[in-house]
């Protein structure tokens, strides 16, 4: 359960909250609306500053697939009263800077020396509680998103998660791609509308900030921006009713097969979905990628998104032969059906749980797992934080129960093909 | 017992306190052991995980040339030594922590961590295993398939081939710049009694490094201690390999492997971290990445891109011999004209002093230092890097003091004496592929 925010905020006032991972995250709201969540470790020397945002990849309209992406990127680039913008003022602390679109979500991210933290919170806030958005970044954005959408014609995973979201959700943001694959519509969304956009989305009172590394709450005293108000409930897609497969031609092959699954408030079924991705993908352990030949051209990826709902688990495959790996993907998740043996399971989660933790060890990786169960809805379940819920599911995991969530949520399939023109030619 | 680093009050502290608390930036207790192990404890009460870096001499510097990859294979066999029925690498996994190993031209290090409430099961298992191995045929057999395998992935990787290929070029012995892994050749010709006499001659005590981060204060008392006395006493030796330097005009390396495009590696020698050039070097590879991603990338966007991330700057700091790389992957066009411009600037830099500020590339630096620095392991094995430079092991404070005192004249300097020869090395695409 998570702490009311308005006791959290007056212990910010009094002092600076020392917390650690152990205790959990401090949570609590921004001086002008909106809300935090910190996790502090002090033997660092860096800081994670992730701004998040509930946001529709595709405009409040529905007609408007880029836009988001567009909107954050152009706030990112937009000259601040400082005369310079957020993407340089972090470049020139030293750090990096990431703009990360989701069909639900925005979440800009910086990694910085602790000691440039004050500053980039303070400039962040600025840019996107109070967005200067004009022609000038919006032409950066453009441009900036174009290459993007260039590159993505490239990643067979990319395309294939895009593809696999469009059939599993038959309208809303998700059913889109956060950026566009084809640009021609995208390129007549006018300033006022991204200016209206940013207004809307950017609002201080929809927003996350989720800070990891050497900092604590007493950055958020640099916040000058912002209105108080509601944030924003969760932005849903509807799912298909009955997901059809689908075949792309595109520049790159591979293969993609999904499902829908639990959402993310039913924490111990979504939980037993991370335990399934870990226990047969993960690179180097999972069962399905370590029967890969591993001097040969084929790969798997599988993951769980947890997602208000709901949740998707998603499995891309790469390499020359993906019709036999698909066959290995299904053979072994409906071999899950079936309970694992009492030693396998044990040994399996006990790796489960060590792999969550390795995996959100540092401040960049912290901010962003805060961040994204926050936003989704439930930032008390963060496996970041091993004090929170998610560790709590993970250790009630038995063989059964994730034989039933394997039975109840995969056993049926969408899977999306990407073909190229030359195998399409042979095929035919 | 020598002690060292005046720390020994805040060590015994920490091996003690169930309860420590982070210990802020900077401080790294460091205790050195007549018996020569040396322990390095850096507690961080919000980790996650604890990390431990055991380090021995049984790098490749200890190997002959007859044994290429021998140092490697007595490390695997130790991960594939049985462990309650199944090789302890997987023993490992299912109690919750595990378990690696890298070959380095002076030391062979193994990398453990585990989740805060199983590491002590985890360090036993690995204890067990490090200080009596399963050296028989089927143990061996199993570690040399594993390794044979290891290297045909790194073949795959052109930036590690041309990397191995310079390593050899820079190494001041010959077998110090032996592949990690040897080859298959000369791994098929080593057997279990190879790997016994290369234990049992080099896993020693002597100069051997215990260095943990994260939760230490969730290990029971001495667990880091028996880690450190698992092998016998005793110290060894490198074994001296010269051979002849090859005499030639061209500094060029060329290997053909099954890839889609060429790579082009150009290494120049570096300063170790206790040089005081160290600081200078590390703010110039980043003038060298920024300058290198400016010419490659498509001007103004924001977005990390993949031309950006096509070309780089590293500056090994850490290896036995530094080495300051530039890369740029032939996938991105025109390798030749960026590659080409790299190697210009690098001649530049040695004669002329840079006009302006260099404040925007010593912040790089100290970004690229830090965020290099998060993770349990980085700051586990960076520690024994310090120590065993003779420098005080609180790489952060040292790091950052280093690079905010450089001047532009200390870059023109520092260019002046490393920039002037690199080797290159060309890993192009089979001409039948």
């Amino acid at each position: 359960m998570r702490r009311p925010a308005l006791l959290v905020a007056a212990l910010a006032l009094l002092a600076p909250l020392a917390v650690s991972a152990a205790q959990g995250p401090a949570t609590g709201s921004l001086p002008h609306g909106g809300t935090y969540t910190v996790v502090r470790d002090n033997t660092l020397a860096s800081a994670a500053i992730d701004l998040w945002f509930r946001a529709p990849g595709d405009g409040y309209d529905d007609a408007q697939p880029g836009i988001s992406r567009l909107a954050a990127t152009a706030a990112a680039a937009a000259t601040l009263e400082s005369g310079r913008s957020l993407v340089n003022l972090v470049r020139d602390a030293g750090g990096r800077i990431a703009i990360n679109v989701y069909p639900d979500l925005v979440d800009i991210s910086a990694s910085v020396p602790a000691s440039a933290a004050r500053r980039v919170v303070a400039a962040m806030s600025a840019a996107y509680f109070a967005p200067a958005i004009d022609d000038d970044s919006l032409k950066i954005a453009r441009t900036d998103v174009a290459v993007l959408s260039a590159q993505q014609h490239y990643s067979p995973d990319d395309l294939l998660h895009d593809a696999l979201f469009a059939q599993l959700f038959a309208s809303g943001p998700a059913h889109y791609a956060p950026i566009p694959g084809d640009l021609s519509d995208f390129k007549d969304i006018t300033l006022a509308q991204v200016q209206a956009f940013a207004k809307r989305a950017f609002r201080s009172a929809n927003a996350t900030f989720a800070l990891a590394g050497n900092v604590d709450t007493s950055l958020f005293d640099a916040v000058t921006a912002g209105a108080p108000g509601s944030p924003d409930g969760p932005i849903l897609s509807s799912p298909a009713p009955a997901p059809v497969d689908k075949t792309i031609t595109a520049a790159v092959s591979g293969e993609g097969v999904a499902w829908t699954g639990p959402p993310i408030s039913d924490e111990r079924a979504a939980t037993a979905m991370d335990f399934i991705a870990d226990y047969l993908f993960r690179d180097g352990t999972g069962v399905v990628s370590k029967a890969l030949d591993p001097t040969g051209d084929s790969y798997v990826n599988g993951q769980f998104i947890t997602l208000h709902d709901p949740g998707v688990m998603l499995v891309t495959i790469g390499g020359s032969k993906p019709a036999d790996v698909e066959a290995s993907v299904l053979a072994a998740i409906a071999k899950l059906e079936q309970p694992l043996d009492p030693a396998t399971f044990a040994a399996a989660r006990e790796a489960f749980m060590y792999h969550l933790a390795a995996d959100t060890q540092v401040p960049s990786a912290q901010a962003d797992n805060l961040g994204w169960y926050t936003a989704e809805g439930n930032g008390s379940y963060a496996p970041s934080d091993a004090s929170s819920t998610y560790w709590k599911a993970a250790r009630s995991l038995d063989p059964q129960f994730v034989a039933s969530v394997v039975k109840k949520y995969l056993a049926h399939p969408v899977v999306v093909r990407l073909i190229t023109p030359t195998s399409k030619e042979s095929t035919s | 017992m020598k002690l060292r680093a005046a720390a020994v009050a805040a060590f015994l502290v920490l091996l003690s306190a169930a309860s420590a608390n982070a210990a802020g930036v900077g401080a790294v207790p460091v205790v050195t052991r007549t018996d020569g192990v040396t322990l390095i404890t850096q507690q961080d009460a919000a980790a996650p995980l604890v990390h431990v870096v055991y380090v021995v001499r049984a790098g490749l510097d200890r190997q002959s040339l007859a044994q290429n990859g021998i140092a490697a294979l007595t490390a695997q066999t130790i991960l594939d030594t049985p462990a309650n029925g199944v090789q302890l690498s997987d023993a490992i996994a299912a109690a919750g922590g595990s378990i690696s190993f890298i070959v380095d031209p002076g030391d062979v290090r193994f990398e453990i961590e585990a989740l805060p409430q199983d590491a002590d099961k985890v360090l036993a298992l690995a204890r067990q295993a490090l200080g009596a191995p399963a050296i028989d045929a089927p143990t061996v057999h199993a570690a040399r398939e594993l390794l044979i395998t290891r290297i045909a992935e790194n073949q795959q990787i052109a930036l590690q081939v041309g990397l191995d290929m310079l390593s050899s070029s820079l190494a001041t012995s010959a077998n110090a710049g032996l592949p990690e892994f040897g080859l298959p050749a000369s791994l098929a010709q080593l057997g279990p009694s190879d790997v016994r006499a290369f234990y049992a001659t080099y896993y020693r005590r002597g100069g051997s490094y215990v260095s943990a981060a994260g939760r230490i204060d969730a290990l029971a008392a001495g667990s880091l201690d028996q880690l450190g006395m698992v092998l016998p006493e005793g110290s060894t030796t490198a074994v001296s390999v010269k051979l002849p330097k090859l005499v030639g005009a061209s500094r060029q390396l060329v290997a053909q492997r099954d890839i889609a495009a060429p790579w082009l590696i150009a290494q120049y020698p570096a300063p170790a971290v206790a040089s005081k050039d160290y600081g200078p070097m590390l703010v110039l590879a980043s003038f060298m990445q920024r300058t290198l991603a400016d010419m490659a990338d498509v001007p103004g966007v924001v977005s990390e891109t993949y031309a950006s991330r096509a070309v780089g700057a590293v500056y090994q700091y850490e290896d036995v011999q530094p080495g300051l790389v530039l890369y740029v992957n032939g996938g991105i066009g025109n390798p030749n004209r960026s590659f080409e411009t790299a190697l210009s600037i690098a001649n530049i830099l040695a004669t002329t002093k840079l006009e302006g500020s260099i404040d925007e590339f010593k912040a790089m630096a100290a970004g690229d230092f830090i965020s290099s620095t998060n993770t349990l392991e980085a700051r586990a094995w960076l520690a024994v890097v310090y120590d065993e430079n003779g420098a005080q092991p609180d790489y952060i404070t040292r790091t950052l003091d280093a690079i905010e005192q450089t001047t532009p004249a200390d870059l023109q300097r520092v260019a002046r004496e490393y920039l002037s020869n690199p080797t290159i090395a060309l890993v192009v695409p089979r001409e039948d592929s």
